[in-house]
């Protein structure tokens, strides 16, 4: 019954997995673009991130046509819903790794202190992984993996706060410390990745639950 | 207030039940009355011999076979004469005819006129146009033929209605998968319309074998001892019945009476076969 | 955790997806020129044009009394049956006008089959309803095998095949339906038009259907009347909204309002009466 719904369904989830495979690959360039804090890398990310937008029309067109011809309900409209909100999560991301990219441009050739650079690569990993966890959470419907995703993000925020410690205790002339700010910028950028990949969460736990719930509400608790 | 209002009204349906009952009661048993009286009668006479013998100046010997084989020869006859053409009429009227010319609806309303013109005119115009005119003399051919033109509107009309039962979705199935008109009327239109057309031609050849007053115009003769041919001169059982009735003696009221039986059974076999035909095979659209 | 291998995939940009891509003049199955259509004189439907497309589902949808079935029912000259029916301005079926005099009626409904509202099998069993329209057409070889190919192609077989001499009228609503359909493909129909189908079916016959519609237009050109707009938004390919609007005489008739890829009519209708009737604001 409903076969080209049902094709309809997986093709657009099949984009969106896609997407998420162009964003993780994305952020690897932009990490190792700062590891190597080169500016062609730095460059290609940028261009990259036309790919990431040509999906993500896909999939939102795809998505207004399915919702006018098809009219979902129940599981379905919150699947189509989910899908919708984890596009532009994904999209954010790799405006983020645009964002990144275009500041490590702007700080060349002097770059950053070996430092910092080496704060990065825990907290880009991690980002990774959260990506991973994230879309495979969504794609098995896991809403107790989805959940995993707000401890994964504490690592990020710890880092993201010791990062501006590290920037303070550096200081520096005043090349340095313009350097420092874009790494305090930079740094910040990945932690939105990280909340975004939270977001995604949220959403699968939307679809499978039915309810929407933020996993780590700011004004009940812990803080950002 | 719910309780109580069972009353109103209920004097005045008590009283239109009670006379619809009546009604009924009077119509059975009259008819009842009737045929119990001419059961009566023709104890004795009911036999063998009525319908082998031909009949004779002496009732115990008197039979009416020429009579009963005649109206069994005009009813073949009358029903292989009216099916066809009644039949071909009313799918032409049906199925062919542009309803919204005039002369088709002249058609129609001339049918429609001539089932209800009383027989005698029929045994006037048999006479003048058959048995004169025509040269056939006082035949079992001119009989036949003038009791198809009696029944022809009637059979019409019921054909016509057991088409029109037929619904034009089944036409419409028809046509749109390439069928012509004729394919459209002879492989759908008729089978399914078969039980109503059967049922009507049934109920008209009835009315054919109870009818004397044509045939006596036509020439049933008055004492006919041969049995009869179609070109030979006849009579049939009502009219035999009616020669009876006229003589003095009472044994042939008796065999008149007989003659009657014979005459009901003949007639209630052939409404029963007709309304077992509709009931078997009643369409459910 | 991922490695730098499997980011290193490369993906090709996706193009957006388009149902029914744009058909070209040799995809023509049907070209309406102006057409106008009367009973008894007055005009039901006025000044349509249209091309219908090859192996697509062009959907007719619209409020009451529009003309859409009116419309259908041109296509097969079905119309004709209707008295004090006429037809003015072409219908070209691959370059030939239907309305020809020369044109035989019975060769154009045996290239363009239909389905009707009501479920109407003929009262016989259920192979002599498929094997009717071969029979008159004398297509008589090889009738069984026929018989069974309609009956599969249409996913009625696996139902029936046991009991092709029942009765056609001991199957339900939504079997009769698809026997209607085996009935029309039995004779190699190119079109197929099918006239409100579903309207006397239950939601799951009604899938069923649609499920096979979608599937028949891989092998035919499929035309369909819907008064659910819902029906022609999943199913069509394509889309014509027809409305009643008042004539230059003063008198009201059906009109062809817009026509275009379904996608196109239920996200950016191009006529505010036609988003109108879509939105449900009016109709």
């Amino acid at each position: 019954m409903r076969t080209e719904f049902q094709t309809e369904l997986d093709r657009l989830e099949s984009l969106l997995q896609g997407e998420a495979d162009l964003v993780a690959r994305a952020l690897r360039e932009t990490l190792d673009a700062i590891k190597t804090q080169d500016a062609g890398l730095a460059g290609h990310v940028i261009a990259f991130d036309d790919q990431v937008d040509a999906h993500f029309l896909a999939v939102d067109s795809g998505i207004e046509t399915l919702l006018a011809r098809q009219a979902p309900v129940a599981t379905d409209l919150r699947l189509v819903l989910s899908m919708l909100h984890i596009n532009l999560h994904l999209e954010r991301m790799a405006d983020q790794c645009v964002n990144i990219a275009k500041m490590l441009r702007n700080i060349q050739p002097a770059g950053l202190p070996d430092e910092l650079i080496e704060e990065f690569e825990p907290m880009g990993v991690r980002a990774e992984q959260m990506i991973r966890v994230a879309m495979d959470s969504f794609s098995a419907r896991d809403v107790e993996r989805a959940e995993s995703l707000v401890d994964l993000d504490n690592l990020i925020d710890d880092r993201n706060r010791l990062m501006a410690k590290r920037i303070i205790e550096l200081g520096g002339d005043e090349q340095q410390r313009e350097a420092g700010l874009m790494a305090i910028l930079m740094s910040r950028c990945i932690e939105r990745i990280g909340d975004n990949a939270v977001d995604i969460g949220e959403q699968t736990a939307f679809l499978v639950t039915g309810s929407f719930r933020e996993f780590q509400d700011a004004s009940h608790g812990a803080g950002a | 207030m719910i309780a109580g209002t069972k009353r109103r009204g209920r004097a005045s349906s008590l009283a239109f039940r009670s006379f619809l009952l009546l009604s009924l009661i009077v119509a059975l048993t009259t008819l009842a009355v009737l045929v119990g009286q001419v059961l009566v009668d023709s104890q004795g006479f009911l036999d063998t011999t009525l319908l082998t013998s031909p009949p004779s100046a002496l009732p115990d010997i008197a039979g009416a076979r020429p009579a009963i084989l005649a109206s069994l020869y005009l009813g073949a006859l009358v029903f292989l004469f009216s099916v066809p053409i009644g039949v071909a009429t009313a799918v032409y009227l049906e199925e062919y005819a542009a309803k919204d010319r005039w002369y088709n609806r002249l058609l129609e309303l001339n049918i429609q006129n001539l089932a209800g013109v009383p027989s005698i005119v029929y045994g006037i115009l048999g006479l003048a146009f058959l048995v004169r005119g025509l040269g056939l003399g006082r035949t079992l051919l001119a009989g036949s033929l003038i009791l198809t033109l009696l029944v022809l509107p009637t059979v019409i009309i019921a054909s016509r209605e057991a088409l029109r039962s037929v619904p034009s979705s089944i036409r419409d199935g028809a046509y749109a998968l390439g069928a012509t008109p004729w394919q459209v009327t002879w492989r759908q239109v008729l089978p399914a319309a078969i039980p109503g057309i059967a049922t009507g031609s049934i109920l008209s050849l009835s009315r054919a074998i109870g009818e004397t007053a044509p045939l006596l115009l036509v020439g049933a003769l008055v004492y006919v001892r041969y049995d009869p041919t179609l070109t030979s001169g006849f009579t049939a059982l009502p009219v035999q019945i009616y020669n009876w009735v006229k003589l003095p003696q009472q044994d042939f009221q008796y065999l008149a009476a007989a003659g009657i039986v014979v005459l009901l059974a003949m007639l209630l076999t052939l409404n029963s076969v007709a309304i077992l035909l509709r009931n078997r095979y009643q369409k459910r659209w | 955790m991922t490695t730098m291998t499997d980011l290193e995939r490369q993906t090709t940009p996706v193009p957006v997806q388009e149902e029914g891509d744009a058909p070209d003049d040799s995809d023509v199955v049907f070209d309406v020129r102006d057409l106008d259509v009367s009973y008894a004189g007055k005009v039901a439907l006025r000044g349509v044009t249209m091309k219908v497309f090859r192996n697509r589902v062009t959907a007719f949808i619209g409020p009451s009394g529009c003309g859409k079935s009116t419309f259908i029912r041109c296509f097969n000259r079905m119309n004709d049956l209707i008295v004090g029916a006429s037809v003015d301005g072409h219908v070209y079926y691959h370059d030939e006008d239907l309305y020809d005099p020369k044109i035989d009626e019975v060769e154009v409904r045996r290239r363009i089959g239909m389905v009707f509202q009501k479920p109407n099998p003929f009262p016989k069993s259920i192979y002599d309803n498929i094997a009717f329209g071969p029979r008159v057409l004398g297509l008589t070889d090889a009738l069984d095998e026929r018989v069974e190919k309609a009956l599969r192609d249409a996913a009625l077989w696996d139902e029936v095949s046991d009991r092709l001499g029942a009765n056609a009228f001991g199957l339900s609503g939504g079997q009769q339906q698809r026997l209607c359909i085996a009935r029309c493909l039995a004779i190699d129909p190119e079109v197929i038009l099918l006239d409100e189908p579903c309207s006397a079916l239950d939601p799951i016959s009604t899938s069923a259907i649609e499920d096979l519609i979608v599937e028949l237009k891989k092998q035919y050109t499929i035309v369909i009347v819907t008064h659910n707009m819902q029906q022609a938004a999943r199913i069509a390919d394509r889309t014509a909204f027809f409305s009643v609007e008042t004539g230059p005489d003063g008198y009201r008739s059906g009109v062809l309002v817009e026509y275009d890829k379904t996608s196109t009519i239920f996200t950016t209708p191009a006529d505010p009466r036609t988003e109108g009737y879509v939105t449900g604001r009016f109709g």
